[in-house]
């Protein structure tokens, strides 16, 4: 149980809070050392460059700084910098008192933190990804990584799948918030820019990254079990390099949109507040990102113009690139002109944003180039394509500087020095063009290269020149924020005339409920009812037990040891599996199970009452530990068996078994964060907040499934789409019976009903049949793993049909396999509802059903995927 | 109140679909494969369909809800058609 939040002061204040406000200054600090840490690899990079051939670097240093300098920048540094901005702003600009679900909020955090934490460990396991930040097959495989990299290079392959974990809960959460919290009256085109800007970027992540996920999801499998030339994935002739482009990149393009949209948010409040005037063609200029966002998903051919996909493709490709820039023109027209029609007040965030609109320009003109087919044959792979990419990229950044001083104050309550911030400006924006302008002059320089033409020294050393300058800047940067904090320059709502957004309507920093009362916007304008904010209507529970129903007005809770100890095994999860054996990588997970029904008896007994549920499950996780330790000897013999494991193994265990642990331990956690009395929920009105949570994780999870469905197709259709099963008989397949996936059909149909039925019975108040359902539905579940199992056994063992036996079994191992996993996620959660309804929850009180229905969701889609897996890989 | 009776019709139509599915694979004659090939397909959307309105209740939901989760499958549809055009 939570209780309030301790002083800022307080070391425990910043490890539990699950303030919005709070999680976002924790975002904008830990951004700003990956900055500092990507600054400092770049700075490598141009000492490296300094003359031609090799000056502090081997080739192997080179590469990692390469891609660790990209990966940081655009993953750990960017995006999580704009999100500290929502984090805080978000809620205050809608008139929520705080994200919809705030201990998922804190979650996203520590998972964003952890993934950090394991990239930079990377480097100190012989070595992080040397691939470039691209991570394009086949270097991305073992097979093409030097072994004294193989570790490390898994282990930022793994960082990533981390961070996209992170970036997927974000999206879940600032989506419902975005739809279901907004104030009484504020509707969604009056919503403020920056929010706007949010809200389209977290769509895009939503789905972008799930892309990236399935790819990483991939490249693990390749990692682990198919890490020989040839097979897998990436490197299969079916699948390889052109597979992992269509992946990445359809992740990639919207990517630079993500990390920009804040940015173009940002560039609108600052136009506005520092012209004076609403933002011209603002509407145009909403339906503008909004067309980008769309159009992001149909573009990302124009990075594979030199691979063998076909012409007419490309040619598809370059239209609706040269389509996409159209609505970013509008934007910056938009901009330029609300500046020409207002009076513009040249303070630092408004010099910064300008500086921004000037280097996007500069990039996007440059980026057409590159999306002219026969242009980009050329420069494709040149530094044109690096200049072209950082005047966009550092145009986004500079925008988001240029917001971290527009709200400073407001976080702060302090006010910078204006005269340093000037400085800083100047200073950032001549080092910025020094740096990266002679790259066009020096275009035909190869990229990732640090060999280049003698000729193209003095461009090069004028580069490094402007990086130093650029670098510094952002010293005085340093300086000023953090003088200032302890200055004397004490702001009250708005340091700034012409502010229209709410959270200027406020005391800098905000109170720790955001506002003096319910916020409302019926008449038109913030106005603030009485009564405090968080008094809360219907109780969500996020994720956790539900808090006590009866007490009237329960105030909201803020803070939870769970998401920082939960990440925190995650990480040390990861660590383990970056360096684990395949003939071990299972077992870990497998010995965890026992562990979590014996948590779940533990904790269950301790919060709910000892029941003979909880004896049941404890009786049954002792002997199935000792059957699995059992059949985990056998399978490696004895004497060696799981005392041959290396320290990942155990690293791993350690990471797992404490991590269910800690997931238990949440989930038995009562945690309220109600949802508003008042608000405008369009176009969601009639949902509780966890049920539009639960869809939009689902709508994240169908991308996620059609990434891998989408690669077996692709592979597919290369390969032959007839002659597939040949190949897979070729490789050792001996039958492949279509009955098994029918039984399982039946099976998973049938739970699916077992589900739907425990939620009728919990609604009719009838405890035994919930229960008798729900088991019925674990039951099911296990009927399902024992056929597959069957199956898994018939093919790996008996016809030696393994994950390296060519495409058809790669692609049927992985797809199968994930899609198991999450039946087996299911069937975990199966038990901690059993056991909390035979206890008396989800019965009792005919609200907390909904907690079976959202269960229900999950599970349903689980049987759904199923539905296209059957024909697709036993059918057909 | 859930109506139960409903989702009982339901999930026998549901395994009598997949039966089908059986069948046309099994007596489909080789020449008609892609005839099956659409329908077992078709079938099987169809299921999802079923699946997706009434046992996670799509159709009393309102309507964003549903458009919330094609606009994941028009994603996937975007990379798979796009992808598997590119290489044919």
């Amino acid at each position: 149980m939570s209780d309030h939040l301790p002083p800022k002061s307080s070391v425990k204040r910043w490890l539990v809070t699950t303030n919005h406000k709070d999680i976002g200054i924790l975002y904008i600090i830990t951004s700003l050392f990956f900055l500092v840490f990507g600054g400092i690899l770049a700075f490598m990079i141009r000492i490296q460059l300094w003359n031609s051939g090799a000056v502090i670097l081997s080739d192997l240093g080179y590469n990692q700084v390469v891609t660790a300098h990209g990966l940081l920048m655009v993953f750990w540094f960017l995006s999580p910098f704009a999100f500290g901005f929502a984090n805080y702003l978000v809620p205050l600009q809608i008139g929520a008192d705080d994200l919809a679900f705030p201990r998922i909020n804190a979650m996203s955090y520590w998972l964003y933190l952890s993934s950090g934490v394991l990239f930079g460990l990377s480097f100190f396991q012989g070595s992080t990804l040397p691939t470039g930040w691209t991570l394009y097959a086949p270097l991305n495989l073992p097979a093409f990584i030097p072994s004294v990299a193989e570790i490390g290079a898994f282990a930022g392959i793994l960082a990533l799948a981390v961070f996209v974990a992170s970036v997927t809960l974000g999206s879940v959460n600032f989506l419902t918030t975005m739809y279901r919290m907004r104030a009484e009256g504020l509707r969604m085109r009056d919503t403020p820019l920056f929010s706007i800007s949010i809200l389209l970027t977290v769509w895009m992540m939503l789905f972008a990254f799930t892309a990236l996920l399935g790819a990483v999801l991939l490249l693990s499998f390749d990692h682990i079990f198919a890490g020989t030339q040839g097979s897998g994935y990436f490197g299969s002739a079916e699948g390889g390099s052109l597979l992992w482009t269509h992946l990445f990149w359809f992740f990639g393009h919207p990517e630079v949109y993500i990390v920009f949209f804040p940015a173009l948010g940002v560039m609108g409040e600052i136009v506005q507040t520092f012209s004076g005037r609403r933002l011209v063609g603002r509407k145009w200029f909403i339906i503008a990102m909004a067309l980008v966002a769309i159009q992001s998903f149909i573009v990302w051919m124009h990075h594979m113009f030199l691979t063998s996909i076909n012409l007419p493709i490309k040619t598809v490709m370059m239209v609706t690139t040269i389509g996409i820039s159209l609505p970013f023109d509008l934007m910056i027209f938009a901009l330029i002109y609300t500046m020409i029609k207002g009076r513009v007040r040249w303070k630092t965030p408004f010099l910064f944003v300008l500086g921004a609109i000037l280097l996007f320009i500069l990039g996007g003109i440059t980026g057409v180039f590159l999306g002219a087919i026969v242009l980009d044959y050329s420069f494709r792979g040149t530094y044109w394509v690096v200049a072209h990419f950082h005047y966009v990229m550092a145009s986004g950044a500079v925008a988001l500087i240029g917001g971290m001083y527009y709200w400073y104050p407001k976080i702060t309550g302090k006010m910078y020095n204006e005269f340093l911030g000037k400085v800083h400006f100047a200073a950032a924006f001549i080092g910025f063009n020094l740096l990266y302008f002679p790259m066009f002059i020096v275009w035909e320089t190869p990229r990732r290269w640090f060999h280049y033409s003698a000729g193209f020294t003095f461009w090069h050393q004028t580069a490094s020149v402007g990086a130093l300058i650029f670098g510094a800047s952002f010293l005085v940067m340093f300086y000023n924020l953090t003088a200032s904090l302890y200055s004397d320059r004490d702001v009250d709502e708005s340091p700034w005339a012409y502010t229209g957004s709410a959270e200027w309507s406020v005391s800098s920093p905000p109170p720790e409920g955001n506002f003096p009362g319910k916020p409302s916007f019926a008449t038109g304008k913030l106005n603030f009812l009485e009564g405090p904010a968080t008094d809360g209507g219907e109780a969500q529970t996020d994720g956790g037990v539900a808090a006590a129903a009866e007490a009237a007005q329960p105030e909201a809770d803020h803070t939870s040891w769970w998401p920082l100890i939960l990440c925190a095994t995650g990480l040390v999860t990861a660590i383990g599996i970056s360096g684990i054996s395949e003939s071990y990588f299972i077992w870990p997970f497998v010995l965890a199970i026992p562990f979590f029904i014996a948590f779940v008896a533990m904790k269950g007994a301790s919060t709910d009452g000892f029941g003979i549920v909880h004896a049941i499950y404890l009786m049954a996780a002792g002997p199935m530990l000792a059957a699995f330790l059992l059949v985990f000897h056998l399978h490696h013999g004895f004497p060696g068996g799981m005392f041959a494991a290396n320290t990942y193994f155990w690293v791993t265990l350690v990471g797992i078994v404490s991590g269910v642990g800690a997931l238990v331990g949440m989930g038995f956690e009562s945690f309220f964060a109600p949802e508003p009395e008042l608000a405008e929920q369009w176009p969601f009105e009639g949902v509780t907040n966890t049920k539009l949570g639960m869809w939009v994780f689902i709508a994240s999870d169908i991308v996620l499934f059609g990434a891998l469905i989408g690669s077996y197709l692709f592979m597919r259709l290369r390969a032959g789409w007839r002659e597939w099963w040949d190949i897979a008989h070729a490789n050792g397949l001996e039958t492949h019976a279509v009955w098994p996936g029918l039984l399982n059909t039946y099976i998973l149909l049938a739970s699916s009903f077992t589900v739907v039925l425990a939620l009728a019975y919990a609604e009719r108040g009838n405890k035994r049949r919930t229960v008798g359902f729900l088991t019925l539905t674990f039951v099911g579940g296990i009927a399902f793993l024992i056929n597959k199992g069957i199956e898994w056994v018939e093919y790996y063992f008996h016809f030696e049909w393994t994950f390296n036996s060519g495409p058809a079994a790669s692609t049927y191992f992985l797809t199968t396999g994930l899609h198991a996993v999450h039946v087996v996620i299911g069937m975990l959660i199966l038990l901690f509802l059993i056991a909390r309804a035979a206890m008396g929850a989800y019965w009792s009180e005919g609200e907390d059903a909904l907690t079976l229905e959202y269960f229900g969701l999950y599970w349903h889609f689980v049987d759904i995927v199923w539905l296209f897996l059957f024909p697709l890989f036993y059918i057909l | 109140m859930a109506n139960i009776k409903l989702y009982g019709i339901i999930f026998v139509v549901l395994g009598l679909i997949s039966t089908t599915q059986f069948l046309v694979e099994s007596f489909l004659p080789d020449g008609l494969y892609w005839v099956g090939l659409v329908a077992i397909l078709a079938l099987s959307t169809g299921k999802a369909i079923a699946v997706a309105g009434y046992y996670m209740h799509l159709v009393e939901e309102p309507r964003s809800i549903t458009y919330l989760a094609l606009s994941g499958v028009l994603c996937v549809v975007a990379l798979t058609a796009g992808a598997g055009y590119s290489v044919v």
